[in-house]
């Protein structure tokens, strides 16, 4: 209930007192919150996904800050240090051409996240467009849109990135980003679509469209800001996909060319020493688990907190 | 001319098992500055046509045949982009649900605002203003602070006000109320039948009130057209269908109202009326009332053949084989429920 100072009714109705100057106090202090600070509440009070979104921001400032602070050069050869074990010089050791893993995990990082973010980014646009489209629409544009969908979720998901890449003929950063979207923004596409046709049957959408309220006004002002929520959740659901996938092509040598790195080709140097030297395979796959835990973690904390219905965290 | 005519207006549903004849030939006429009022039970096609009107139908459901005409244009022929320019603009409605009926993203004042400044070209801040007086008009206590709330701080009732202001935003001629009180409590639905009643009277509009409760119209109505299975069995002026009740089935409404004021009916259960209302897929030539009627009889004609809309007395249209003021003798007591 909302108690407001000026309103007659409400005030003989709160237990309250009356100030010097005239105003009033309540006597027990109502907080008026709204969905968002409702959901911000509930994911403070949810264990898991506030040491989830610690560790999350760990990484991302260990990918972002360590390259200005670290003296080394990334890329520069240097036999007579390689394969040092992890020492207070080099963390996390070096490579056979002697070359600094924390600096290069932290490089590798930046591209296996932006690969990340980015791809997930266009998956949101693309899904949330086509979604919302064939939710919105209905009837037979609908059903093709669907079908279609259908026919692309039959594909396998690596191969289809792949044959994408093999496609565009080169691999850098923003053809790796258009593959793995390609590849992936299918069940993005159908929750929107399922949650347009939810929403769309709400009676304020009938009220809109009562007063006179065009199609783009119903789209854009009633039914996207509404879905908030469920995009919110699914960015953390997308984003370990992308991360993993990326990993998982330049762990087949199939990723970012070197001297460049990810987290996926710096396991694949690793893989072939794994037995004598361990740690250079296990450090980027340590990442790679890292970022993909703490993000489903934030995902599920996330879908709860904006669920009102769960209690188990408030 | 009336402001609203419809004519033999039809409206079909499409299912797996034929077309659902919601509404089944209907003819309304809304007069400038009164109260229509639409009797019947759920289902009986009352907010269908409402909808039909607004041209709201789900996609699932049509105008097969008939014709609404507002100010003399056909509605039911106008194009969507047409359509949309009308609504809100010079016929508005209300739903039943206040609760849902509020987009709970969006303040008051936005969603209040939004219609005028599509339909009324008005800037923000007169938009804003006018959004002010619209809620001090249906007495929202400190309107200026409370236009920037979002509906979860509104009771039930305010939304019902919040959205009476946002119908009457432009200025509509013709505001339809369907179901306006039937969510509320029954403290709260008085006073917004008091609020609907004033302004229309202020702002000159006309207005259709839908209802299942007798109550509601007699209060607001000026006519009344009593609907059941799709089609209108009772249409005349408020005063004459309480004091005169033709049809058997509006004199089993009128029955089924609690009476308070008498102390042996208090004591005793309320009337119900047997039977339900009959499958509007499959529909048989004869009064679709007849099976539930205590007058019919087997070999009535009126179970073989369906009664016309007839005109009883001057201005009181009557759809039955037995209105009241024809009957003879005792009526055969309705079967125990």
């Amino acid at each position: 209930m909302v108690l407001n100072p000026q309103n007659e009714e409400l005030r003989e109705l709160t237990v309250g007192r009356e100030r010097e100057d005239g105003s009033f106090e309540a006597g027990a202090a109502i907080n008026q919150t709204s969905l968002w600070r409702d959901a911000a509440r509930r994911f403070a009070h949810n264990r898991a996904a506030l040491v989830a979104m610690f560790a999350f921001l760990l990484m991302l400032a260990y990918v972002v800050i360590v390259p200005f602070v670290v003296p080394y050069d990334p890329n520069a050869v240097n036999f007579d240090i390689a394969y040092v074990n992890p020492t207070w010089t080099h963390p996390f050791g070096t490579d056979e051409f002697g070359r600094d893993l924390f600096l290069r995990t932290a490089l590798g990082g930046r591209i296996s996240i932006g690969i990340g973010f980015a791809g997930t980014v266009a998956i949101m646009v693309v899904g949330i467009l086509y979604g919302a489209i064939s939710g919105f629409v209905g009837g037979w544009l609908d059903n093709a849109m669907m079908r279609f969908l259908d026919a692309l979720y039959g594909l396998p998901y690596l191969p289809f990135a792949i044959i994408t890449l093999a496609i565009f003929g080169t691999v850098n950063f923003w053809t790796m980003v258009i593959a793995l979207t390609i590849a992936s923004w299918f069940t993005t596409a159908r929750v929107m679509r399922g949650q347009i046709i939810t929403l769309k049957e709400n009676d304020y959408v009938r009220a809109a469209r009562a007063v006179g309220a065009r199609w783009h006004r119903v789209l854009f002002r009633h039914l996207l800001p509404n879905t908030l929520g469920v995009v919110l959740v699914f960015v953390f659901l997308e984003l370990p996909g992308v991360v993993l996938g990326e990993a998982f092509l330049s762990f087949l040598g199939l990723g970012i060319n070197p001297p460049q790195s990810s987290w996926g080709s710096l396991a694949q140097d690793g893989y072939t020493q794994y037995l004598s030297h361990p740690y250079i395979i296990v450090i980027p796959s340590v990442a790679i688990a890292w970022l993909i835990l703490s993000a489903f973690f934030i995902a599920d904390g996330l879908r709860d907190a904006l669920d009102p219905r769960t209690e188990s965290a408030a | 001319m009336a402001l609203l005519e419809v004519d033999d207006l039809r409206t079909y549903f499409t299912s797996r098992r034929g077309d659902v004849k919601a509404v089944d030939g209907i003819s309304l006429a809304v007069e400038r500055g009164k109260t229509l009022g639409i009797v019947g039970e759920s289902g009986c096609g009352k907010s269908v046509t409402a909808l039909s009107i607004m041209g709201l139908l789900a996609p699932n459901a049509r105008v097969v045949s008939g014709s609404v005409r507002f100010e003399g244009r056909d509605l039911t022929e106008l194009s969507d982009r047409e359509l949309e320019d009308i609504r809100g603009r010079q016929i508005a409605m209300i739903f039943q649900d206040p609760m849902t009926s509020l987009n709970p993203t969006l303040t008051i004042g936005l969603q209040l605002t939004e219609t005028m400044r599509r339909h009324l070209d008005m800037s923000r801040d007169e938009a804003r203003k006018r959004a002010i007086e619209l809620l001090e008009e249906v007495h929202i206590p400190n309107a200026r602070a409370r236009l920037d709330d979002y509906p979860h701080r509104y009771s039930g009732g305010m939304r019902q006000r919040v959205m009476i202001a946002m119908a009457l935003s432009c200025s509509p001629k013709l505001l339809i109320a369907d179901e306006p009180t039937t969510a509320l409590d029954v403290t709260v639905q008085a006073g917004i039948l008091d609020l609907l009643e004033e302004l229309r009277d202020e702002h000159e509009m006309s207005m259709i009130i839908i209802t299942h409760d007798m109550g509601v119209v007699a209060e607001s109505a000026d006519d009344i057209a009593v609907m059941y299975a799709g089609q209108i069995v009772e249409q005349t002026n408020a005063e004459e269908l309480f004091d005169h009740p033709e049809h058997p089935y509006t004199e089993a409404l009128l029955g089924a109202l609690p009476q308070v004021e008498d102390e042996n009916v208090r004591q005793g259960r309320l009337t119900a009326i047997p039977g339900r209302p009959p499958d509007l897929v499959d529909l048989p030539d004869a009064c679709r009332f007849a099976p539930r009627c205590p007058y019919a009889s087997r070999n009535d004609s009126c179970t073989a053949k369906m009664p016309e809309l007839r005109e009883l007395r001057p201005g009181h249209l009557v759809r039955t084989a037995h209105p009241a003021s024809e009957r003879q003798g005792a009526p055969v007591p309705a079967a125990a429920p």
